[in-house]
């Protein structure tokens, strides 16, 4: 897939943009705070329906204004066009999605449909932050490859509020009562069950990732830093495991828990408590890593994502790579744009030209757009600012 | 705002008490019924107070009825060896719609839900297993396809598979004149989850 052109209106501080897009390297220029980063938010509506960093439609509206839209037209792999529409009314806080002249309704539906991998600054938790983070970041992955996967997830969860709130009662009255006792039971069963249908997806989806990772690696770093990804379960799982076999490991801890989780009063064991483990050269990167380690193991992440997007969608995704340079030397720097621009069509935000040095030749396939002030601006402009 | 009538006023704050209903449906609700004439306002609040007073629930399958045992329970003609358990009474008006299914029902009242305060107990499970007998062929549970209606169905068919009699689940899958192509893949890969021997 590749975005032809987008237009913003009332978008943050894009009151009136219009943009058109070259098929390789779409390089956005300009000084901190210019409105570059709300290009790429504007092109994440159109393919996810949504922001990837507000938490909130509200915010991205124009102050003083009361609805933004975004246009934009996506040339699909096979060649037909696309045009889809995202406008958000502040009015009665709603955001609507059309292709074409059609609405879409389910907005889960889009997820995977129009495939983008972006790396910003937020996506630093992937590597720094929680396992929660690390999760979340998985549970994306496989969600835009297997809507299966999405419905198990939601699922899981609602099923894990349902117990936790039984366990929570019994916290608060100290006891689990016989009444309790009996609410309970169904509930663990469910959430075993399907708690071990995401274990076992987790442990297949990392099984199959951990090459890319690797791959990705090889191809941005010279010095043989080697990478791993580790699933790390709380119930220990192989992907060849049944998931009776599961099911029966999950019950058992549930059950060695029990007096625990009547005190906390909350489910202790599941996929809900799992842990990503990323390391480098067998240390683990949380621990031992410096911030360039970090950044580049979270590029290799994201160049894995990539490939493992593109084998399973039918299309090929588009990279949104957002102040990607800041902690990364310049060798590393330009092989990562070298590299990824010839992969797929790629928006990058840098303030200055300089960081790309020579890895771009600006020509038909790839162009500088200049932002400055909410607007597009051109080359001489800039300069004579 | 200020009512220039206490009885409109009440009547709005009771309309609105109505699931579904906003404080506008209700004054337009109360304001047609001001205009009605006075023979269908009677039988209109005649209906309400029916409602309360003849209803009730049957003693066997728990289902609304006006009579007990109700209609189906009590129609000779209905297959006895066979019952289907379902959520709420309009599952069982949706089934009867069908008119495939001639065995008995049971209504749970609700499904397992632990938000909104509802556990084994406060559903007619004691019922239903007062209801299992030697010579019952087979139980069919028919809960809503999502979260609470398939741990229901878990929770049951533990509860009931000793008893020895055919357990079964009516099938979740595709709706019939659509194709395939145009199903969500969460409903086609359940679908083939439950697919069937030929």
């Amino acid at each position: 897939m590749k975005i032809a052109s987008a237009q913003l209106r009332n978008f943050r501080n894009h009151t009136e943009t219009e943009l058109e897009f070259k098929t390789a390297a779409n390089a956005l220029l300009g000084e901190n705070g210019q409105g570059k980063t709300n290009v790429l938010e504007a092109l994440s509506y159109l393919c996810l329906t949504k922001s990837f960093y507000a938490a909130n439609d509200g915010t991205v509206v124009q102050q003083g204004k009361d609805f933004f839209d975004v246009r934009g037209t996506l040339l699909l792999d096979h060649g037909t066009e696309q045009t889809i529409r995202v406008s958000y009314d502040a009015a009665v806080n709603r955001r609507r999605y059309f292709v074409g002249e059609k609405e879409i309704v389910t907005f889960s539906s889009v997820i995977g449909k129009y495939p983008i991998v972006i790396l910003s600054p937020e996506n630093s938790s992937i590597t720094f932050g929680t396992p929660a983070d690390r999760r979340k970041f998985i549970d994306l992955t496989i969600s835009q490859s297997s809507k299966v996967y999405i419905d198990d997830a939601l699922e899981y969860r609602r099923t894990l509020r349902q117990r936790n709130k039984i366990l929570s009662e019994a916290a608060r009255k100290k006891m689990l009562t016989a009444a309790d006792k009996a609410s309970l039971e169904p509930w663990t069963e469910a959430l075993v069950t399907r708690g071990a249908k995401i274990i076992l997806k987790r442990a297949q989806f990392l099984r199959e990732f951990a090459p890319y990772v690797s791959d990705a690696y090889a191809a941005i770093v010279e010095d043989g830093e080697a990478p791993a990804t580790a699933y790390e379960p709380q119930i220990a799982c192989s992907p060849d495991d049944s998931a009776a076999a599961v099911e029966e490991r999950y019950r058992r801890m549930l059950e060695e828990k029990r007096a625990d989780e009547i005190k906390t009063g909350a489910s202790l064991v599941g996929p809900h408590r799992d842990e990503i483990a990323f390391s480098l050269n067998g240390l683990r990167l949380r621990t031992y890593s410096s911030q360039g380690q970090h950044k580049t193991f979270l590029v290799g992440l994201k160049i894995a994502e990539f490939f493992y997007l593109k084998e399973r969608c039918s299309e090929t995704p588009v990279f949104l790579l957002d102040d990607v340079f800041s902690e990364l030397d310049d060798p590393r720097s330009t092989r990562l744009v070298g590299f990824i621009e010839n992969l797929a069509q790629t928006f990058i935000t840098a303030t200055s030209e300089s960081v790309f040095r020579n890895a771009l030749q600006w020509n038909d396939e790839r162009q500088k757009i200049f932002i400055r002030n909410g607007a597009p601006v051109s080359e001489r402009e800039m300069i004579t600012a | 705002m200020q009512y220039t009538s206490a009885s409109v006023e009440q009547l709005v704050e009771e309309f609105s008490q109505l699931p579904g209903i906003g404080k506008k449906t209700a004054l337009r609700l109360a304001l047609y019924i001001l205009k009605m004439p006075r023979e269908r306002v009677a039988s209109f609040s005649a209906a309400l107070t029916n409602v309360k007073e003849k209803v009730r629930y049957c003693s066997i399958c728990s289902n609304i009825t006006e009579n007990d045992p109700c209609i189906i329970c009590s129609n000779p003609k209905r297959n006895r060896f066979v019952i289907c358990v379902v959520e709420e009474p309009n599952d069982v008006l949706a089934l009867e719609k069908t008119n495939e299914y001639s065995g008995l029902y049971h209504v749970l009242g609700g499904a397992l839900s632990p938000l909104d305060n509802v556990g084994p107990e406060d559903l007619k499970v004691k019922e239903l297993l007062a209801r299992i007998n030697d010579s019952l062929e087979e139980i069919i549970l028919a809960m809503n396809p999502n979260v609470e209606g398939e741990t229901t169905t878990m929770y049951l068919s533990r509860l009931l598979k000793p008893m020895g009699m055919k357990i079964s689940r009516i099938a979740r899958g595709l709706p019939i004149g659509s194709d395939l192509e145009f199903a969500d893949e969460a409903t086609l890969s359940r679908a083939l989850e439950g697919r069937v021997a030929l």
